[in-house]
């Protein structure tokens, strides 16, 4: 080699040294970077004339930052009408997507800028770290006493109201008239043999998802309680034990994975988002879903105009009960702002916004005012008739939060792997201490 | 005066060892010391925790197979880009009409978001109506669309490949340019030399232009491996990880267990540092990457 190409060479060496820092650095820096903190201005900064900041943190029932149902511009609405009855009260709303909402809150609370105000999924977790006030701190006896006395129950921890309930909502199970009855169906399916048979028609007519199924990692605790709710079990026993792995459930699990082995649900549930479930239904491609009344603006989006709902089937009949889900709205007490945020919450129970929120996103009202305001509409009719006897997840106990996650990722399994196994690892992980 | 010269470099690399230490060393630090604390969900620390969030992490039924299948991902996806980078860049160092063209389109995967490339795949892959799987009905690799045999990602032993082509697809075209730019330094006169001492072509690229090569190559692979292994919007938009955890890597298992335990989530990703600097130093050492090349 010439004494030019060493010089190449050794040229190449020194870049390779600096490219292997640069390397090194880079993979600090990926390695080690979490969740990003958001920045949120304002805080507890009391300005000038006894003017108190309220920052906000509420989840999004819209389709995101942009579009005309956005979280954002439902709350500035609501806050420009609440500010100029209370020129004293500023409220800074930061709306976070429900994906990232909890690990954003998780952050806020980690770094010391709790909010004063929290409006998402549960409550419960922020009860054991003494971070809320009590309901009647915050709300008038007016507006609690309004509330649907089954949804304040759960929004108590050994007694003590925490969670003020927000909006509700409650499923059953929706069926595509048009393709039940080009595969000859006369009724929708009461029973588990009904669905069963219902499906195999539906398949002999060439629908590929006669049972839309979403077991995935989107909302399977949902899918998985309704059904397991069909045949006398849940998430825990009579008696407030665990019970994922109880006879009943592995029953359930059982006849589920039947109905996937003859390619009758969607394929691989364990897989498959709620959302990517419904908007196949809406584009026709599925025969019957679980759905809520959330799931309608969906489904008119993709055009589906002829379905019916009904109450959702169980192993002998259809369920006298159904899954009840509540989001919650709280206030933390790090900041001393009570009386400011009681201002805020009477306001919002007692104007037009709690019922705009329930007009906007389809969401059931919390309220026995707002009930019986929304009685008139056909559409959601199945849905208020179903509320007041519905059965909720066993959030209040600490160990859900723990739970939830697994459950999620991996309940799927039980349909196409050993149920009892599956269900067996679950149990574990609740059980555990 | 004469007295702050030896001060004089600090001015000039002072501000980069202040940013090194803000934004790498304090976050690091940051990191392990939450591995050992007790953290509430909802963000709230308890105190001090032992070595309970890593008894806890290494006794997880899936925590295995994830870190093992983490090394198999990087080392596939890593091997192939080399690979498949190697064969383009000889390529586009040749002179071929429309040449300009083809370097550019080459950008376009590196160009776009990850993210999006991969929710693009997967709607191409999507059992209804993903336009891969119209192709292959078309092409009778299926009989039907929206059934199992159409759901690709579905199952992890069909999953894993799709994710591996992606994060391949994603990672090719940086790969491909380091290289070309290694290329270049090669002088023209060893080409030369070679031919006159008539050594093949075959003899001429395994002789000459690889170990020319190899400084390009290893600092081209070595930032492959790094984002490999902590590469996560791939996975997590293909499959969420799923069927259970069986498509996850440590990146992704890190993530999902931030929801549910965050100082078990802090405790797997220092592991996951502690696995990057180990597959680096082992693959610093297999390639040797210190010694001189002539």
């Amino acid at each position: 080699m010439t004494p030019s190409h060493e010089k190449a060479v050794l040229t190449v060496n020194m870049k390779l040294v600096g490219g292997a820092a640069l390397g090194l650095a880079t993979m600090l820096v990926l390695s080690s970077c979490g969740s990003s903190t958001p920045e949120t201005g304002g805080g507890d900064k009391a300005a000038g004339g006894g003017q108190v900041t309220l920052k906000m943190v509420a989840a999004d029932y819209g389709d995101g930052p942009g579009k005309p149902n956005s979280g954002q511009t439902f709350w500035d609405g609501v806050v420009k009408e609440f500010e100029a009855a209370n020129p004293n009260i500023k409220v800074d709303v930061q709306v976070i997507n429900w994906n990232d909402i909890d690990k954003q809150v998780a952050t806020m609370i980690q770094n010391g800028q709790v909010p004063d105000i929290l409006q998402t999924g549960d409550y419960s977790g922020f009860v054991a770290d003494q971070l809320l006030y009590k309901v009647d701190e915050v709300l008038s006896p007016e507006v609690s006493g309004d509330m649907l006395q089954k949804f304040a129950d759960y929004g108590k921890v050994d007694g003590t109201a925490y969670g003020i309930p927000f909006v509700s909502s409650a499923r059953a199970l929706f069926y595509n008239k048009e393709l039940f009855s080009k595969a000859g169906i006369a009724e929708p399916p009461k029973t588990w043999d009904e669905i069963k048979a219902a499906a195999k028609k539906l398949k002999d007519a060439g629908v590929s998802q006669p049972f839309g199924l979403p077991l995935g990692q989107e909302e399977a605790q949902a899918e998985s309680f309704l059904w397991m709710l069909g045949n006398g079990g849940g998430y825990k026993d009579a008696s407030g034990k665990w019970a994922i792995n109880s006879p009943q459930n592995v029953e359930t699990f059982t006849y589920l994975k039947g109905m996937v082995a003859e390619g009758l649900t969607t394929p691989n549930p364990g897989t498959k988002d709620r959302k990517t479930v419904w908007e196949d239904f809406g584009a026709g491609k599925v025969g019957m879903v679980n759905g809520g009344p959330m799931s309608i603006p969906i489904f008119d989006a993709a055009g589906l105009k002829d379905y019916g709902v009904v109450p959702i089937p169980g192993k002998a009949g259809p369920l006298d009960t159904t899954l009840g889900v509540m989001d919650w709205i709280m206030a933390f007490n790090k900041n001393g702002h009570a009386a400011e945020i009681k201002k805020f919450f009477d306001f919002f129970y007692t104007g037009s916004a709690a019922q705009k929120i329930s007009d906007t996103y389809k969401l059931l009202p919390v309220t026995n005012g707002g009930i019986q305001k929304l009685s008139g509409d056909e559409k959601l009719k199945p849905f208020l008739d179903a509320l007041p006897n519905a059965s909720f997840y066993p959030f209040q106990d600490p160990k859900w939060a723990d739970l939830n996650p697994a459950i999620k990722q991996t309940i799927g399994g039980a349909v196409t792997d050993d149920p009892a196994k599956v269900l067996g690892e679950l149990q574990k992980t609740a059980e555990s201490s | 005066m004469r007295r702050l010269r030896p001060l004089e470099p600090l001015a000039w690399v002072g501000p980069a060892v202040l940013l090194i230490a803000v934004v790498v060393i304090w976050p690091v630090i940051e990191m392990v010391r939450s591995s050992f604390l007790q953290i509430s969900r909802v963000g709230v620390v308890r105190g001090y925790n032992g070595f309970d969030n890593y008894d806890k992490l290494f006794a997880e039924k899936d925590f295995a197979d994830i870190m093992v299948r983490s090394v198999i991902w990087v080392v596939a996806v890593v091997a192939l880009t080399v690979l498949i980078s190697l064969a383009l860049a000889q390529l586009f160092n040749q002179r071929f009409p429309g040449r300009k063209m083809a370097r550019w389109a080459l950008i376009a995967p590196w160009a776009a978001s990850v993210l999006m490339t991969a929710i693009v795949f997967r709607w191409m892959l999507d059992p209804e109506v993903g336009v891969i799987n119209q192709i292959r009905l078309k092409l009778g690799l299926i009989d039907a669309l929206g059934g199992a045999d159409a759901d690709q990602l579905g199952v992890a032993a069909t999953a894993m490949p799709w994710l591996v082509f992606v994060a391949v697809f994603v990672s090719v075209p940086f790969t491909t340019y380091a290289l070309l730019a290694g290329l270049a330094t090669i002088p023209s006169d060893v080409y030369e030399a070679a031919k006159m001492d008539g050594a093949s072509r075959l003899r001429t690229y395994w002789s000459i232009t690889l170990p020319l090569l190899r400084p390009a190559l290893t600092v081209a692979a070595l930032i492959n491996v790094m984002n490999v292994f902590n590469s996560f919007p791939i996975i997590w938009a293909m499959t969420h990880g799923q069927p259970g955890y069986s498509t996850a890597t440590s990146t992704i298992f890190m993530f999902i267990l931030k929801s549910s335990d965050i100082g078990e989530s802090a405790a797997m990703s220092v592991v996951n540092f502690g696995m990057v600097l180990v597959i680096t130093a082992v693959f610093l050492k297999i390639s040797r990457w210190n010694r001189a090349v002539a």
